[in-house]
């Protein structure tokens, strides 16, 4: 059987250091196998015993300002000297660009003419920097904040999973959304190695609300079948050695029920054309009209993350009206519209102060001149956009040189660009939860961490962003 | 989209030790450790490229404790909590109402079947009660769904039930391996594994529809002629030839295309997909990248001594081989091309790039060149004296002992529900071997080792004949258990086989029940051939099961209903037997099945609810039961289902009682 507590004070006793597991001169891999190897039996890896949620973290002071994450992933990786880092190039940037500086940063008003008016309300960070220029890998990354080669990388939950498990036990019963939602986001990472409960709860916008809700014979109806449904089940249950209701098909069932004939959940998740309008008519637009509506219900749901792919932008990033192609201006478009009037309907229901909103590619793009198709290809550089949930509007964190391609001023007391393994503890920050825990639940014995190198401080919150 | 292919880009100072999940600062410490370690004959440092296998794959390199401990319930938890709604009670001799056991072998391990021998001498060893046998219905309807995706058809069932002949299980299988419904199912299930899809979004290469199609066809016609599958697999990785949309076996290789590097590239993840997907071990994509030592060594016995060169050494099977794009002055469209995969006698495997996916591969020594050795085995194997490299990589993966150990814990899995080895792709090459055990504290990897040996044996015996393999296993014994367990069950036993355990149905399982049930037929129509500028629309395809669907992009207007229930898309998402509230909502509300609830009469044919609404209460009950659940009520639930019947509008409640049957628990769960 595992010793966790024994293995835990050796590796006290020999201070961890920056280097990988395995390659720990102290716990060495014999070592490791001499703590972990008695008893093992079976399966190599044998299930650790089911000790209850061990989390332990240090003691830190979380920010606490926010009770709700909205994270916008904007997927194929948008290019950072036509975005939120502008660098406007003689020859090269569009005109049309119309750069303004505003509070001192300067502002592409051309394609993002309503963020800009918002510009007191959003932060930009221009010191990050991404770990790797693939898509998949990079993606992953910024939804797991971590490599996801690393050792837990490949069980490691979306931030979205670590905020649904942190937060259960606010739930209250009367609330039946799902505390993690995914909309228009079918390629999220999932909860990695905790519960399927803590799953995003993937869907597409739509006008007609919450697929499969309303049965086609009516409610009256539907009830009555339902009320068979469950006089056909076998009343007599065998006794069980799990007791846990999860398992149990049929909770699935009535969880399903409860999200039926629901005028919460109808007016959560239905939208009226006006409104869709409103945030511009775009499947985007609709996504963050639906989480401002699911947010406001307060039913539950405390992240809500949505993708809007399109931007690997390789080719003609500047040419306007190509026929059914993404370039910076329809695209650009798009994001103004809708995340405006996010700003702006959140800001008159009460909730934005309390709403952390925070926007990202997976990396940025080449800078200077444009390549050989008049395009940007995969670069390292890249901005995070918050705004909301305690963030200082109105400002910009880092300085980038004169064309964008490393950062010259980090902004931060850590004096080094910003990771998404800072934005993650960042966020867990805001929420309240202490980014330095680690779970003692994993599969390997191991400890997870919120973020890797926790007892090591490796990476940090952003206090800077805080008003 | 892919990387682009103008710029390869420089990785080392970016990715480095990220991958690790060090800082950068480390890498120093890196370095001084390794030359206090053990010399080592190749010390290749990986300077961490980025790296495309991981990332939306990750899920594919969990262990079976991640999986038990993500779902916090094992193959057990799932089965109790199934059989614990299903109809029948403890106190009754039959879990499964009506239907006789006699002619369920009695004889365990005593069958003459090896699969009995090994499963019930561990369990008499143990001391461990198995499950009692299944009755005629439970039987039917799994070996049904199990080889074929279908449920029993009524009539046949009602026959099967009361034959009195002593062999009719055993020609009940006969009789599914044999028919066209075991085609379509198998084909899927290898679509699955071969992962045939119109595009390869991380590499953006495409097959179009065209080869998706052709490939489809190749893989139906090789099951239909059941043709032995060491054949398939030889087919598969020696493909040659210049048209991937005639020639459909070329689109499996055209699949382990990479972009953005070097051809270095290709040969690794044509050695890769190759391992995984014949000799099922995954963890040689790990050491393509770098040696297993100091990443792998808590995950492969194997892998932990295995060495990059090494891997270069199988890669180096796929050197002389070279993809080709149709001539552009042959194309109907730019866009629009097949794909070959040729012959290239001077290719070979140098150790000489920087750039690409994979890190920089380097001399070692005044080794330049990588020269076609077999890795596994005894590690000598090369090509014979002019053969062709990649169809001598054909020759002695097929002829491994491993490949039928994977292949037989493939298709072991899909009928027992839990591999021999999980998770399937996971095999590892130093610790199956039960005359050859691993030192402590590393175990035999099988949950019967014996059994996996002998079992692959057999299937060798028996010229790698999957029918011959199926036949085996769905006539012995060990699969006649029933998913109910009357005594005290114990979690530990979950890999002993000493009941049946229960899964859900596949995504096109559940659909295709609905259709075939309920006598409505539901036509699936989609494209298979490109769209070409200023031409007319191809003519779509048109299949009546979803089960015919040929890949993801070809679920038409079934792809709502199917997406709830986990399909995947063959790239980066696994198909999953999990459930979820939208799969509740889905069966509760969705129109394909409402619509099947009612009594109708669609070009002739009859809904099963018409067939049977003006007949009395019981049979009407015990009609749709035998139908939908194939199995009859029980006492409470056919009191349950007389009450509602004869409450209120008798056809309203008739369709009340049909909907509820679909979304019974045991509709959409194989037990």
């Amino acid at each position: 059987m595992f010793d966790q507590a024994k293995f835990r004070r050796f590796v006290q006793k020999n201070p961890h250091s920056h280097v990988p597991f395995f390659h720990r001169p102290q716990a060495s891999r014999r070592g490791f196998f001499r703590l972990a190897g008695a008893g093992l039996a079976g399966t190599f890896l044998a299930s650790q015993p089911a000790q209850a949620q061990l989390v332990k973290g240090q003691d830190v002071k979380t920010q606490n300002s926010a009770d709700r994450v909205l994270f916008v992933l904007l997927a194929g990786a948008p290019s950072h000297v036509d975005t939120f880092d502008l660098k406007m190039l003689n020859g090269i940037s569009p005109s049309t660009f119309n750069p303004t500086a505003i509070n001192g940063v300067q502002w592409n008003t051309g394609v993002f003419p309503k963020l800009a008016e918002r510009a007191g309300d959003i932060a930009l960070i221009r010191s990050g920097r991404a770990w790797a220029a693939q898509h998949t890998l990079s993606q992953t990354w910024a939804q797991i904040g971590r490599s996801p080669a690393a050792v837990l990388g490949d069980v490691a939950p979306n931030m979205g999973s670590i905020v649904a498990i942190e937060k259960r036990g606010e739930r209250r019963p009367d609330q039946i959304f799902p505390t993690f939602l995914g909309l228009n986001s079918d390629g999220a990472v999932g909860a990695g190695y905790l519960p399927a409960t803590f799953e995003p709860f993937k869907m597409a916008p739509s006008t007609n609300g919450l697929p499969n809700t309303t049965n086609p014979d009516g409610a009256t109806r539907f009830a009555t079948k339902y009320t068979l449904l469950e006089g056909l089940d076998n009343p007599l249950r065998v006794k069980s050695p799990y007791g846990d209701s999860v398992t149990d098909f049929g909770a699935f069932y009535s969880a399903a029920r409860g999200l039926m004939y629901n005028a919460a959940v109808d007016k959560a998740f239905r939208y009226s054309t006006a409104d869709s309008g409103r945030y511009g008519n775009t499947a985007f637009g609709n996504a963050l009209l639906t989480a401002k509506q699911v947010f406001e219900a307060d039913m539950g749901t405390r992240y809500i993350q949505v993708t809007l792919g399109g931007w690997d932008m390789h080719n003609n990033i500047y040419q306007q009206a190509q026929q059914g192609q993404n370039n910076i201006f329809t695209l650009g478009k798009i994001v103004d519209d809708a995340m405006s009037e996010l700003i702006k309907d959140l800001k008159a229901n009460g909730q934005f102060g309390r709403t952390l909103i925070v926007m990202m590619g997976e990396f940025g793009r080449t800078v200077g001149a444009l390549n050989p198709t008049a395009g940007r290809d995969h670069y390292l550089q890249q901005f995070f956009f918050l705004a909301g949930g305690g963030v200082k509007g109105g400002k910009a964190i880092g300085v980038t040189d004169e064309t964008g391609a490393r950062t010259r001023e980090f902004g931060w007391a850590e004096e080094r660009d910003i990771r998404v393994e800072d934005i993650e503890a960042t966020i867990y920050s805001a929420l309240g939860i202490n980014w330095t825990n680690i779970r003692y639940d994993d599969p390997f014995g191991r400890g997870f961490e919120y973020v890797p190198y926790a007892n090591e401080g490796l990476y940090k919150p952003v206090n800077e962003l805080w008003a | 989209m892919y990387v682009g292919e103008h710029k390869p880009m420089k990785r080392k100072a970016y990715w480095v030790l990220a991958s690790l999940g060090l800082s950068v600062s480390s890498l120093t410490l890196l370095q001084g450790q390794q030359q206090s370690e053990p010399a080592e004959e190749v010390e290749l440092i990986a300077d961490h490229a980025e790296c495309v296998m991981f990332g939306p794959k990750r899920a594919e390199f969990m262990d079976q404790s991640v999986h038990a401990r993500r779902n916090r319930f094992s193959f057990s938890e799932i089965t109790e909590s199934v059989v614990n709604r299903l109809g029948g009670r403890v106190e009754t001799p039959y879990f499964v109402p009506g239907g006789s056991r006699t002619q369920a072998s009695q004889k365990g391990s005593a069958s003459g079947n090896l699969i009995d021998k090994h499963i019930f001498g561990v369990l008499r060893e143990k001391g461990i009660e198995p499950a009692a046998r299944t009755n005629d219905y439970e039987f039917a309807r799994r070996v049904s769904l199990d080889l074929t995706g279908r449920v029993p058809k009524v009539e046949r069932l009602t026959q099967f039930v009361n034959d009195n002949d002593a062999e009719k299980r055993a020609k009940y299988v006969d009789e599914l391996l044999n028919s066209e419904e075991w085609i379509d199912k198998w084909t899927m299930f290898f679509g699955d594994l071969y992962k045939n899809t119109d595009t390869i979004r991380a590499t953006n290469t495409n097959r179009r529809a065209e080869g998706r199609e052709a490939f489809y066809a190749w893989i139906y016609n090789s099951l239909k002629e059941n043709k032995p599958y060491n054949r398939i697999a030889y087919e598969l990785i020696a493909a040659e030839g210049t048209n991937s949309w005639t020639k459909g076996e070329l689109n499996w290789q055209v699949g382990n295309r990479t972009t953005g590097g070097p051809v270095q590239d290709h040969f690794d993840q044509m050695a890769s997909a190759t391992t995984e997907t014949f000799l099922g071990i995954s963890h040689f994509n790990c050491i393509v990248c770098h040696n297993g030592r100091g990443h792998v060594d808590t995950l492969s016995l194997w892998g932990k001594s295995a060495s990059r060169m090494q891997a270069y050494s199988l890669s180096a099977f796929f050197a002389q081989s070279t993809f080709t794009q149709q001539p552009r002055a042959e194309r109907a469209d730019p866009n629009l091309f097949y794909w070959g995969v040729e012959f290239n006698r001077n290719g070979s495997y140098q150790l000489n790039t920087t750039t690409g996916n994979r890190p920089p591969r380097q001399a070692i020594g005044t080794q330049r060149v990588a020269t076609p050795v077999y890795p596994f085995g005894d590690g000598t194997a090369t090509p014979n004296s002019g053969e062709p490299w990649r169809t001598a990589a054909a020759r002695l993966v097929t002829s491994d002992f491993n490949f039928s150990r994977a292949t037989v814990n493939y298709v072991w899995k899909e009928l027992m529900v839990r591999g021999l080895v999980e998770p399937v792709n996971q095999m590892d090459p130093a610790r199956l071997d039960p005359e050859n055990p691993p030192a402590a504290p590393w175990s035999l990897q099988p949950s019967n080792a014996a059994l996996l040996r002998d079992l692959a044996q057999d299937f060798i015996d028996n010229k790698y004949d999957l029918k011959a393999l199926m036949r085996r296993i769905a006539t012995s014994d060990a699969y006649q258990l029933s998913a109910r367990y009357d005594g005290n069950w114990n979690p530990a036993w979950d890999s002993l086989h000493a009941r049946r355990l229960a899964k859900r149905l596949m995504a096109e399982e559940i659909y295709d029940a609905v259709v075939q049930t309920s006598n409505v037929a539901a036509p699936i129509s989609f494209g298979v051939a490109s769209r070409v500028p200023n031409e007319p629309a191809p003519a779509p395809k048109i299949v009546q099961w979803a089960m015919q669907t040929t890949s993801p992009s070809s679920r038409g207007g079934a792809a709502g209903f199917l997406n709830p229930f986990y399909p995947g898309n063959r790239e980066d998402t696994d198909r999953r037997r999990d459930g979820s509230d939208q799969q509740a909502l889905t069966l509760m509300n969705n129109n394909l099945v409402m619509a099947r609830t009612r009594s109708t009469v669609t070009n002739g044919r009859e809904s099963l609810l018409r067939q049977h609404v003006n007949k009395g209460n019981r049979e009407l009950i015990d009609n749709l039961y035998l139908n939908v659940l194939s199995r009859m009520p029980d006492e409470s639930e056919r009191s349950a289902a007389m009450a509602a019947l004869n409450s209120g509008n008798r056809t309203q409640a008739a369709e009340n009682l049909l909907w509820a049957l679909y979304n019974k628990v045991d509709f959409f769960f194989n037990y």
